[in-house]
């Protein structure tokens, strides 16, 4: 427990401009003056906005100063302002809920209506099956035939509806291939170069890995996944790809080798970017409940973008992964309501994680050694259980001290599950980079927890109970019934599956080993190679940036209607 | 060879506070007089002097099953008179109210008997019988186990025991519930859900900031005792915590 010192609070900027005229070190102030909503320009803008709806349709809508609490507005308290970490843009909590962030919406648009299919097997069926040819051209002719009618179009049968491509304009195909024989005869505006999009180890780490297969980046409209489901991603896909077989190589509609495509197509060449779930989750394949961990760490691509800067990296992850898991799909679709956003955006508002995290990176770097801006499995310190219970002390410790040493810290951080997860997720993202092991980083999680508890006598809320008390003696098991490694667990992992504020922390801790490695991929290296892709409309290398954009309205999400709706 | 409780780890006063108030064999000093009326009046479940409401007929009267638990487990006065199952729910600033919400919850756990206590981090709730709730909530409010700044009874809306204090010492509570007034008293202008009260409850002077120290059962480096101080208590739930990491890991050990 030898503290460190780190002149640097990167926290300080956001709790200055917060609490404006306020010492961030005094422990009392002045509440009750604050006007209640009219300190909020958003909330205003709410209560004109509902009128307007309510003189339309004749019921009435949102009606704060009658309906909270019997007459007692929101604003209290002061109504803060927060700045979503390294961006510098301020935003009002309101636009970090995803019904208000077009950037979130299609954050996870753009995941659900992306699958993977390999084109080899669909290859071998031409040449072996039917005797048909496969070139360059053929395949380059195909690829034209596919972005054609993947967002909808015709390409085989007469007198058929189609798609409004104004409607479906964020639909296309791109492959990639790990040999540069192949992806050379690729037409470019088709191709994932990997040697562009990557830093140039990562590129070589993964060509290797994919070897000589071709694959096919596939994204469905996003219109089309928003109105039926994930489950619908593949099928879509593998229907337009079957005619695109069809109707490329000449072949007959009703011939038995067809079957051989789809089932390539549905089945033995598709990567789901998330699991089918149990029936008690009720939810297909591509849908935020079955995506694992070390994938989701490959989705994102700030490791590409700063491979220098593992913690950054990992806190992107954090970022996109709290927003996805804990706003969208334990928030919605398993919860309900709004609650969620508040414990979701602690951890990527305000620089408070991004300053635990870096104090850990000083840490690990001056008791052990490691460098953690030069990322290589090399100098990374064995993962014991002396160092991690080190590590973890000491930055749960450090973290708890930041709050208790400026009170307005802990009130940006009001509840204890904020709290919580930020100050657990330095911890586990200081084990995870520092010794390049996963499961050392949660273990590290759950040492925080406990001592977090202990310490402050509070945790969470009851769910806490459970999962982060339980955690120690499940974070190094790895019988399947007990235990996995952490690039396998996901959001449906047992004791993952209800608790917010933790899933999209342990992905990033997943990631964070491999960027603490230098490593160019997580867990697929084809996952990492579909999201670097310039042409998504969400940048995934910069989760936050984008989030901000969407707060701040200056994001242009696909799935536009205007083109078949009335002029307003 | 019988088990003593320990009550915890820890060479620091929060510790040492801690097992104090967890310790049923140590008596908490009495430090305020909250009259039974007050105290019904705060928890507002019923008026005060009305019937106390049941949920099933006294047991003498409902002919129990031969049932071996029964035997063993003594029912309490409010179980045996078939009471409603009604709550109280504390708010404590971490500004070092004097317990905080897992030390409530492990305290009436030793202390009371027929509890389900609910542990959060900005609220802890016990809930029980009536008429034992109405004997715990006097006891808790009377009891070095309070201070009328720093704790609040909240039903709803808890909002407050991580926010900077008042600038009268008062920990932040948007309903407002209770206030410190003139004479230096806090008084409780609504009951714990917020429904304004007939005439206020008076639950006395806050204590002052050397006995809050003194009595805090939460670590804080600004305000009170840094965690990291005491070494016993950090190495303890490390060693909890590898204990149960090796036993996960190989189960044979």
């Amino acid at each position: 427990m030898a503290k460190i010192e780190r002149a640097q609070k990167l926290f300080l900027d956001s709790l200055k401009e917060k609490f404006q005229g306020e010492d961030p070190e005094a422990v009392n102030t002045a509440f009750y003056r604050f006007g209640g909503l009219a300190q909020s320009p958003r909330k205003q803008e709410f209560i004109k906005a509902s009128k307007a709806v309510e003189m339309q349709r004749g019921i009435s809508m949102y009606e704060p100063v009658r309906c909270h609490l019997g007459g007692i507005p929101l604003g209290q308290r002061q109504l803060m302002t927060y700045q979503v970490s390294q961006s510098g843009v301020f935003v009002e909590g309101d636009d970090l809920h995803f019904v208000n962030n077009s950037a979130m919406q299609q954050f996870w648009d753009d995941i659900r209506r992306t699958v993977i299919v390999g084109m080899d097997l669909a290859h071998q069926t031409l040449q072996k099956r039917l005797g048909k040819e496969v070139t360059p051209e053929t395949i380059n002719e195909y690829l034209h035939v596919l972005n054609h009618a993947m967002p909808g179009a015709a390409v085989v049968q007469e007198h058929m509806v189609e798609t409004h491509p104004g409607v479906v304009d964020d639909c296309y195909v791109k492959v990639f291939t790990g040999d540069d024989a192949i992806a050379d005869d690729i037409e470019p505006q088709f191709l994932l170069n990997i040697d562009k999009l990557f830093p140039a180890d990562q590129g070589a780490s993964l060509k290797a890995a994919i070897g000589k297969g071709l694959w096919q980046a596939i994204h469905i409209p996003t219109i089309v996944s928003r109105t039926c489901d994930g489950g619908t991603t593949s099928r879509w896909s593998a229907m337009q790809i079957g005619m695109s077989y069809i109707g490329a190589y000449r072949m007959c509609a009703g011939e038995a080798a067809v079957a051989d495509l789809s089932y390539a197509a549905k089945h033995a060449g598709v990567i789901q970017m998330a699991s089918i779930l149990p029936a008690r989750r009720a939810r297909g394949p591509n849908e935020p409940g079955g995506i694992k961990f070390g994938l989701f760490s490959d989705i994102i691509q700030a490791n590409r973008k700063y491979p220098k800067d593992p913690a950054r990296a990992s806190l992107e992850v954090v970022g996109a992964g709290t927003m996805l898991f804990d706003q969208i799909w334990l928030g919605s679709y398993m919860s309900g309501g709004v609650g969620f956003t508040q414990y979701a955006t602690a951890a990527y508002t305000d620089n408070i994680l991004d300053e635990y995290t870096y104090y850990g990176m000083d840490y690990v770097k001056d008791k052990y050694g490691v460098d953690w801006a030069n990322p290589s499995p090399g100098d990374r310190v064995k993962a014991s259980q002396e160092v991690v219970n080190d590590l973890a002390t000491e930055v749960t410790l450090n973290a708890m001290e930041q709050y208790e040493q400026f009170p307005t810290l802990m009130e940006d951080h009001f509840g204890g599950s904020q709290r919580a997860g930020v100050i657990a997720a330095a911890s586990g993202l200081t084990c995870s980079i520092g010794t390049g092991n996963s499961n050392a980083g949660l273990n590290g999680w759950y040492l925080s927890m406990l001592l977090h508890k202990e310490g402050w006598s509070r945790l969470g809320f009851f769910g806490y109970d459970l999962q982060d008390q339980c955690g120690s003696a499940n974070s190094l098991a790895i019988r399947p019934d007990e235990g996995l490694i952490g690039e396998l667990r996901g959001p449906n992992y047992p004791n993952y599956a209800m608790n917010v504020g933790h899933q999209g922390e342990y992905a990033a801790i997943v990631g964070g080993a491999h960027y603490g490695r230098g490593d160019a991929f997580c867990y697929d290296p084809r996952v990492a190679v579909c999201f670097a892709d310039p042409s998504l409309k969400f940048d995934f290398a910069e989760p936050r940036r984008e989030f901000a954009k969407g707060a701040i309205r200056e994001f242009s999400p696909a799935g536009e209607r205007s083109l078949i709706i009335p002029a307003r | 060879m019988a088990y003593t409780p320990q009550y915890g780890p820890g060479t620091s006063t929060v510790a040492e506070n801690r097992r104090k108030q967890m310790n049923p064999n140590n008596k908490l000093e009495k430090v305020r007089d909250v009259t039974d009326e007050d105290v019904v009046l705060i928890l507002g479940h019923r008026a005060p002097g009305a019937a106390y409401p049941t949920a099933h007929p006294p047991l003498a009267e409902a002919g129990e099953p031969d049932c071996p638990i029964r035997k063993i487990v003594t029912p309490t006065e409010g179980a045996k008179a078939g009471d409603r199952v009604r709550y109280i729910q504390f708010a404590d600033s971490m500004f070092n109210a004097p317990s905080q919400p897992y030390q409530r919850t492990y305290s009436y756990s030793y202390r009371f008997r027929g509890i389900d206590p609910g542990t959060l981090s900005g609220r802890q709730i016990v809930e029980c019988r009536e008429r034992d709730l109405e004997a715990y909530s006097k006891f808790l409010l009377e009891t070095e186990m309070f201070d009328p700044a720093r704790c609040s009874v909240r039903g709803a809306t808890v909002h407050g025991h991580s926010l900077r204090l008042a600038e009268d010492g008062m920990m932040f509570d948007m309903l407002q519930r209770c206030l410190l007034t003139g004479d230096g008293n806090v008084k409780y202008v609504k009951n714990q859900i917020g429904e304004p009260l007939d005439r206020e409850v008076n639950v006395g002077k806050p204590m002052d900031e050397g006995w809050l120290k003194a009595h805090s059962t939460i670590f804080h480096s600004l305000v009170g005792v840094p965690y990291r101080d005491d070494q016993e208590y950090v190495e303890y739930v490390q060693r909890i915590h590898s204990l149960r990491t090796k036993y996960g890991f190989m189960p044979k050990e």
